[in-house]
């Protein structure tokens, strides 16, 4: 099979032209560890991976968007109730979890820059630095989640919020707040997940200037968990 | 498509070379500028104007995030148009909902919506005790 998609590819190819005509292409194909058989070179490669990350992140949007369209929906039809409701949050904690998500966004976009420059030593102390933020916003979130669940906000059979009772939709701002901050943590969950693989082989020395790609599209994983609070976190907690 | 790759590679060089971690700072600066101006605004009573102001900064937060942690201001074509298609179905999404909610009678919204009734269920279980649920 290798052999044979290989052959195909060359014998689509006009000898010589198309490619500008440097030679080197067959060079780095034989000695890149990092390329896959089936592409050309190096460069196709990484735009096909972007082209694959970003296909997933515009199904992730889409993903959250079904749950912002439910507040949406349901904040219009209860919006006195779900002005009360955001009140009920703690904004203070609120706000330092919006501030730890940016800085943490900063430190992996400052962390695949890094890389790009040959600087790996730095790159991964920026990438322990988002990390850490992944975890502190964990952190924070979980305590956020303890004192609703000991306020009786917990949506469904459990729900008996004494501050909100008889509150028409006060059930279903919960409903969407636990739904729409857990689908959230989670993927701060797997985002963590992605840095530490990420970290780990940066330690490890598998990346360098020529190949980070990996570096690039968990740095993009990240952008997007801050990108999904961006929109949550006034929603929720601010109107 | 060679001299495209060899431009896009120019193109990047040029940004990294000179402002690349600068201008991710700067970038830094001005979310949290905005994240502070959004937490100040939205806890004073602009009225009807709380919510729109709100989005607008998410937007112009989230559009930075995009165009600049993300790279999307540099990128190319094809990645664009992939992302700017899932924004448009979004649209499509909350234009479609909403046209059918903001046009309903209200004899077809929940009869508690917008404290007309009770809602809560007289146990207090927060069950619905009207059938529209």
């Amino acid at each position: 099979m290798s052999s044979s998609s290989a052959g195909a590819a060359a014998a689509g190819k006009p000898p010589g032209g198309g490619h500008g005509g440097h030679g080197d292409s067959d060079e780095r194909h034989s000695h890149n560890p990092h390329l896959a058989h089936h592409f050309d070179d190096i460069e196709t490669q990484n735009h096909a991976s972007r082209l694959g990350m970003w296909l997933f992140l515009g199904t992730e949007v889409l993903l959250f968007a079904g749950l912002f369209l439910g507040y949406s929906v349901y904040r219009h039809l209860y919006h006195e109730t779900f002005r009360f409701a955001s009140h009920t949050l703690n904004l203070t904690l609120g706000t330092i979890n919006t501030v730890v998500l940016i800085s943490s966004s900063l430190t992996v976009a400052l962390a695949h820059h890094a890389v790009t420059k040959g600087k790996n030593r730095l790159a991964l102390g920026l990438l322990g630095f988002t990390i850490l933020c992944a975890l502190a916003f964990l952190v924070i979130k979980g305590f956020e989640y303890n004192h609703k669940f000991e306020e009786g906000a917990l949506p469904g059979k459990w729900f008996h919020f004494e501050e909100m009772a008889g509150m028409p939709g006060a059930n279903m701002f919960f409903t969407v707040y636990f739904l729409a901050t857990g689908l959230h943590a989670f993927h701060v969950i797997v985002g963590m997940a992605i840095l530490i693989w990420v970290a780990k082989r940066l330690a490890r020395g598998d990346f360098s200037t020529d190949y980070n790609l990996p570096v690039e599209l968990g740095g993009l994983y990240w952008h997007l968990v801050d990108l999904v609070w961006i929109f949550l976190f006034p929603l929720l907690y601010l109107i | 498509m060679a001299e495209n790759k060899k431009h896009i590679e120019e193109h990047g060089d040029g940004h990294e070379g000179g402002h690349g971690a600068g201008r991710y700072i700067l970038i830094w600066a001005a979310l949290l500028v905005f994240t502070i101006t959004t937490v100040v605004t939205g806890r004073m009573d602009l009225g009807s104007a709380n919510l729109p102001l709100a989005m607008v900064i998410a937007t112009i937060k989230a559009t930075l995030v995009v165009l600049f942690f993300m790279h999307m201001w540099e990128a190319e074509g094809i990645l664009k148009l992939v992302f700017s298609v899932s924004l448009v179905f979004v649209a499509v999404l909350l234009l479609g909902v909403f046209g059918d909610i903001l046009t309903r009678s209200t004899a077809a919204l929940p009869s508690a919506a917008n404290g007309t009734a009770i809602y809560m269920g007289a146990d207090g279980t927060g069950h619905p005790s009207s059938p529209e649920h």
